[in-house]
């Protein structure tokens, strides 16, 4: 096998690549600003150079030559050499800063000359804490600057676009983003404009910069040139829990980080997955993180005699419901169940309504032709559409609702997070002879109908699983307490810093951002006490019990969805979902 | 505004035929954007957007090829430009006392217009005439080579009575001492 010779070490290698590529791969640190594995490589920031050089080879003897020690002469490039551009070639003998004085130097000095023009501004620069400049001068860079001259001024805080904010004078021209608009989301509208000392990244004249996919060249901007409009002064980035996640907005399921600071979901960035988004993801979903802040039900809401809702407890909402269910019959009864809920909430949903007698379920999809791309948006926009139907929910189309709903005459119906009133024919004089129990995480036209609320956790407070447009199932984790839930007894839940050093009455801390809800399958739980059927008590056990009953989820776990990134599904055996 | 700006046909003809020579039409940005200047007298935004429209480039990149080059205006510059090299050589010799004494003069500042239209001044890189320096340029032309003040004066004095400077032949020491 070809062998390469890093730092005196021998490493194989098996397929070619590229020396720094390698080298990450291999757990060893080189610094580098431009390099990003699934962009090109122009090898412009200059920051992650090595001596190189190959074996002498003897071709008369078809060895290679050697010295009086009995070592292989090596003939080293006569100039340093980037890291990142340097092919992987059998017999190479590379050094790095560890090994190297002249290497060392080397990179100290151009981390220099990166800084001169830099301004130190970190203190109020939203990249610090996670800025690979701040990171790498501290590593490596110079204590000082020799540099006494007036630093070079360019324009700050210009409004790029909707969403993106340049600060020029941090930019130290690694055109990642350039690069980004060029060969990822192929909208071309950023450039290097002007030369020299004075240049930095910007749109044509009068173009803005509404790329859907814009924030993504925030999170690859090494520097902090190029922020996001709406998180920016939010919160420092050593304040915040991060938590894997997945983008729910969207029938593609990013994999995403969810931050968290005191309860409260700050941003959403993308989270490598190659099966699925690479390092990507489209801005919709990063902005989609308002919906587990904000317009949250908390606590259930009920319409006594069909006057204003009103907040009421838990003991109410449960004895209410179980009232309205001895009132009717099985066939009285409608279920719709959603594409955006969970295949653990679907699940319980349907399980615990067939064991009532209930024998149609039905659910909305969610489908705006046309909002999709070729790259990570789908026209499908609700995370979950193969998941509830391969769980037996049968799909009917909005306008199809109204007819269902009047000729069945449903005296309950149950709707699961799904604001299908919005989506479909269905309105609200429809359902005014039944009494309507909403499930759901936030208000919106359909909870606003209904006799009975139930909160429910968003895909950021239960760990569940969702099904994406490509038949890959993936799950959430719990970044955000409920009422209920609580990161140090919670070993799933991330804690920061504030979470470890904080205490319970520090003034940022406060109960108003936890959620009074509980996940769909809890709330089930409750409405069964004792019942053997309905004693889950967690997600995991679900999906165990899901998997023992569907083929489609035969062996799926959440353990082998961390490992892999989610889990391919073989969506050919749909057809035996209906028998269950 | 003065009309939109167009291509015509022999325009057209012109830009297959200079896109033709590269392999990549991102090559024949640079000897477009002279034809467009040539043709407008300046590349402004408009112009910048003909061209990314005619040659089916992103505007962005038509535009950074653009801010590259001090040669390219991006706005309608005097009759006159006259490009000081303020870069290394020429700073060294007094590149920027020439500057100086040049906006003084036309009592504008580098980067402005006079109000008559006839002089631009603009402070650029290097010109890769150091050995000659300090220099300037003439409208992307003729160079003015060990510029002092009375040579400033004379070469503004001619640009007004219509007479542009002539070639200089500017020999290196090398060459006087004759030992190249």
């Amino acid at each position: 096998m070809p062998e390469i010779f890093i730092d005196h070490k021998r490493y194989e290698f098996e397929q070619p690549g590229k020396v720094l590529q390698f080298m990450l791969d291999n757990g060893m640190d080189l610094p580098f600003f431009c390099y990003h594995p699934s962009l090109s490589i122009p090898a412009n920031c200059r920051q992650c150079i090595v001596k190189a050089g190959m074996p002498v080879f003897d071709r008369d003897r078809g060895t290679f030559k050697l010295d009086e020690k009995g070592e292989r002469i090596i003939r080293f490039f006569p100039k340093l050499m980037t890291a990142c551009s340097l092919d992987l070639a059998d017999g190479m003998v590379v050094y790095t800063h560890h090994t190297d004085e002249l290497v060392k130097q080397a990179q100290a000095d151009n981390l220099e000359f990166i800084l001169i023009n830099h301004p130190l501004d970190c203190p109020i620069c939203d990249q610090a804490g996670e800025c690979p400049l701040q990171i790498l001068t501290y590593k490596y860079g110079p204590e000082g600057s020799r540099f006494e001259h007036k630093k070079v001024h360019k324009p700050k805080a210009i409004q790029l676009g909707p969403r993106v904010i340049l600060d020029a004078e941090r930019c130290i021209n690694c055109t990642r983003c350039v690069r980004f608009t060029d060969e990822i989301s192929k909208t071309h509208q950023l450039t290097i404009i002007s030369r020299g000392d004075k240049n930095y990244p910007m749109t044509a004249n009068d173009q803005v910069f509404d790329d859907p996919y814009s924030l993504n060249t925030v999170d690859i901007c090494p520097v902090g040139a190029l922020t996001s409009a709406d998180f920016r002064f939010k919160a420092r980035v050593w304040e915040m829990n991060q938590t894997p996640g997945i983008d729910i907005s969207n029938g593609k399921g990013c994999s995403t980080w969810v931050w968290t600071r005191d309860n409260l979901v700050m941003r959403i960035t993308p989270r490598f997955n190659e099966a699925v988004n690479d390092h990507w993801m489209p801005d919709s979903g990063r902005l989609s993180y308002r919906t587990f802040n904000e317009n949250r039900i908390s606590k259930p809401w009920l319409r006594p005699d069909n006057k204003e809702q009103v907040r009421t407890t838990w003991n109410n909402a449960e004895l209410t419901l179980r009232e309205e269910l001895d009132k009717v019959e099985s066939s009285q009864i409608l279920v719709i169940g959603s594409p955006h809920a969970s295949v653990e909430d679907n699940y319980t949903f349907k399980k615990y309504f067939e064991s009532l007698g209930v024998t149609d379920f039905y659910y909305l999809p969610h489908v705006v032709p046309g909002a999709g791309d070729d790259l990570l948006l789908s026209d499908d926009q609700a995370p979950n559409t193969l998941g509830v139907r391969a769980l037996g929910y049968s799909e009917i189309a909005g306008d199809k609702l109204p007819k269902i709903v009047t000729s069945a005459k449903p005296k309950l119906v149950f709707i699961l997070d799904d604001d299908i009133l919005d989506r479909s024919d269905l309105t609200s004089s429809h359902l005014e002879d039944a009494f309507t129990v909403y499930w759901g995480t936030n208000h919106n036209g359909t909870s606003l109908a209904a006799n009975l609320v139930i909160p429910i956790t968003t895909a950021v407070e239960h760990a569940a699983s969702y099904i994406n447009v490509d038949g890959r199932i993936q799950r959430t984790v719990p970044a955000k307490e409920t009422l209920y839930t609580n990161r140090r007894l919670n070993l799933e839940m991330s804690m920061g810093r504030l979470d470890h050093y904080g205490t319970k009455f520090d003034n940022w801390v406060t109960d108003a951002n936890r959620i009074d809800c509980i996940p769909a399958w809890e709330f089930i739980t409750r409405l069964n006490p004792g019942s053997d059927t309905f004693a889950w008590e967690s997600s995991r056990q679900i999906l165990a019990e899901i998997g023992g009953k569907l083929n489609i989820f035969r062996g799926v776990t959440y353990e082998q969805m961390d490992e892999e990134n989610g889990i391919q599904l073989n969506l050919e055996q749909d057809s035996e979902v209906n028998t269950v | 505004m003065s009309g939109t700006k167009t291509f015509d046909e022999k325009d057209l003809a012109e830009i297959e035929k200079l896109t033709k020579k590269y392999p990549e039409k991102q090559a024949a940005v640079l000897p477009v954007l002279w034809y467009a200047q040539d043709k407008f007298g300046h590349v402004d935004p408009s112009v910048q957007k003909l061209v990314a429209e005619t040659m089916d480039l992103p505007e962005a990149h038509v535009y950074g090829v653009v801010t590259f080059y001090t040669q390219f205006y991006e706005k309608p510059m005097g009759k006159h430009v006259l490009d000081v090299c303020t870069c290394l050589s020429c700073q060294v010799c007094g590149g920027y006392d020439i500057l100086n004494y040049l906006e003084d003069k036309l009592g504008i500042m580098a980067g402005e217009t006079t109000p008559d239209g006839e002089f631009s001044i603009q402070s650029v890189e290097c010109l890769g005439a150091c050995g000659y320096a300090p220099m300037l340029q003439v409208t992307n032309d003729k160079y003015v080579n060990y510029l002092t003040y009375e040579k400033i004066d004379k070469l503004i004095d001619d640009l007004k009575s219509g007479k542009q400077p002539g070639f200089e032949s500017n020999k290196m020491p090398q060459h006087e001492n004759g030992t190249e």
